[in-house]
């Protein structure tokens, strides 16, 4: 792993739906973010995850825990395919 | 077709594209119906669809329903073909303005009543339906409450905050002026809504059972993500104009229309005379002519697309008299012109008169 700081945070939510709306109110609330297909090794839902920088995870708790839309799980990319599942 | 990628079921850019026509024109309905929460807006192919999942994903054997004997087919065949499973029925009788009274509608629900379905306006005389009123008695009895808004969706405000509906249906291609074969159905949280069809939703893929949140749930296979890119665009156009101005032109277009057709000799008018009391929908009749006739004349000569006949709500004919012949229907939209109404009337004076 060698990196302790991961660059990426990785955001899964229910459904399409739900990551749709986690997009807007993210990008309401001027957290930067990025709409990206799931990692296979993440789940097997063949949708949409939303990727943050894990310094925006405070901001995006707090936009996302406004509109009742937390994500079902939460994982930092630890090194090529390799996450780790933290808590939001 | 760019734009037809399967949303949920991939990352990639059309997929994407489809998401975000699907998931705007969802944002976009809850913002038309004054609903926070979008994910209550489940598409479905047409109003027919929505009001049998509506119907079917509510009602269980033992339970009693409360209808108006001027609904459309879509809510009383599914409801007759419930009555088959065990649900009973009661159907109020509405006046021959085609208006149902509210006290009747409160007196005829029963301890088993588990829903009260009505339409918002009929198809065939426009007549609106106190469904305030109604809505309240059925809330206060813990009554579930559907309501088929075909005919107002887009046409005449409804605002959900403040209107306490459990379920409302309504197409995309009447007043919301979106394309064929969409609609939607509007559940408000917390009412216990069994699937009408369940399937792929592109979530939970790992598991074999149906989705219990919303708006997946209810919304299984490929969606009409091209159908709902029409519709996106429709309601955008819909929310810069405002329903309220639409509603207060198409009354004064109604307005028009029932002066001037009342004068002509030989027209009789079905449903209120008031356009306050009516949606943008007017039925008539030439007095010795056959609708269909009517309806070919008016085409024919002077260019104008009328229905004629029963409208698919034959119980609204029954109440209006109008049975077994139907009648000609005229339905002024947002872009009708005071010009096109005036050219109407004048039609129908010379097709009255023999002219």
């Amino acid at each position: 792993m060698g990196d302790s700081s991961p660059r990426e945070m990785i955001l899964i939510f229910r459904g399409t739906h739900q990551v749709m709306s986690a997009e807007k109110r993210l990008k309401g609330g001027g957290v930067p973010m990025r709409l990206i297909p799931v990692p296979r090794r993440l789940t097997s839902d063949c949708g949409l995850a939303i990727r943050i920088n894990p310094e925006e995870r405070e901001r995006a708790r707090e936009v996302l825990a406004a509109a009742k839309l937390l994500p079902v799980s939460a994982h930092l990319l630890r090194g090529e395919g390799v996450y780790e599942e933290v808590k939001f | 077709m760019r734009r037809a990628g399967n949303p949920g079921r991939s990352g990639h850019a059309l997929s994407l594209r489809s998401a975000r026509d699907i998931f705007a024109a969802r944002e976009r309905l809850a913002e038309v119906f004054g609903v926070p929460d979008s994910s209550r807006f489940v598409f479905a192919g047409n109003a027919t669809v929505a009001l049998n999942q509506a119907i079917k994903g509510i009602l269980r054997p033992g339970d009693h329903v409360v209808t108006t004997s001027v609904e459309h087919n879509s809510v009383m065949r599914p409801l007759r073909r419930m009555e088959g499973a065990g649900v009973s029925i009661s159907v109020v009788q509405a006046g021959r303005d085609g208006i149902v009274d509210a006290k009747a509608v409160s007196a005829a629900m029963r301890k088993e009543t588990r829903l009260v379905a009505l339409v918002h306006a009929s198809n065939v005389s426009g007549s609106l339906q106190p469904v305030g009123e109604i809505l309240r008695a059925a809330r206060r009895r813990g009554v579930f409450t559907l309501v088929d808004a075909a005919q107002t969706a887009g046409s005449v405000p409804i605002d959900l905050s403040t209107l306490r509906v459990d379920l409302l249906a309504a197409s995309g291609h009447k007043g919301l002026l979106g394309p064929q074969g969409t609609g939607f159905l509007y559940v408000r949280k917390g009412v216990p809504l069994v699937p009408l069809i369940e399937g792929g939703t592109g979530s939970r893929s790992e598991n074999d059972r149906q989705p219990d949140f919303y708006p997946d749930a209810l919304e299984s296979g490929t969606q009409n993500s091209v159908g709902m890119a029409g519709l996106s665009v429709s309601l955008a156009w819909l929310l810069r104009m405002g329903v309220e101005k639409i509603r207060r032109k198409e009354m004064e277009i109604m307005g028009v229309l029932l002066d001037g057709m009342a004068k002509i000799p030989r027209v009789t008018l079905f449903g209120p005379r008031d356009p306050a009391r009516s949606a943008s929908v007017l039925s008539f009749l030439v007095e010795g002519m056959d609708p269909a006739e009517t309806g070919l004349r008016l085409e024919r000569r002077f260019g104008i697309m009328v229905r004629a006949g029963l409208h698919c709500s034959p119980n609204s004919h029954r109440t209006l008299g109008t049975f077994p012949e139907g009648t000609v229907r005229i339905s002024p939209g947002p872009f009708t012109t005071m010009k096109q109404v005036a050219l109407f009337l004048s039609a129908l004076r010379k097709i009255s008169s023999g002219a």
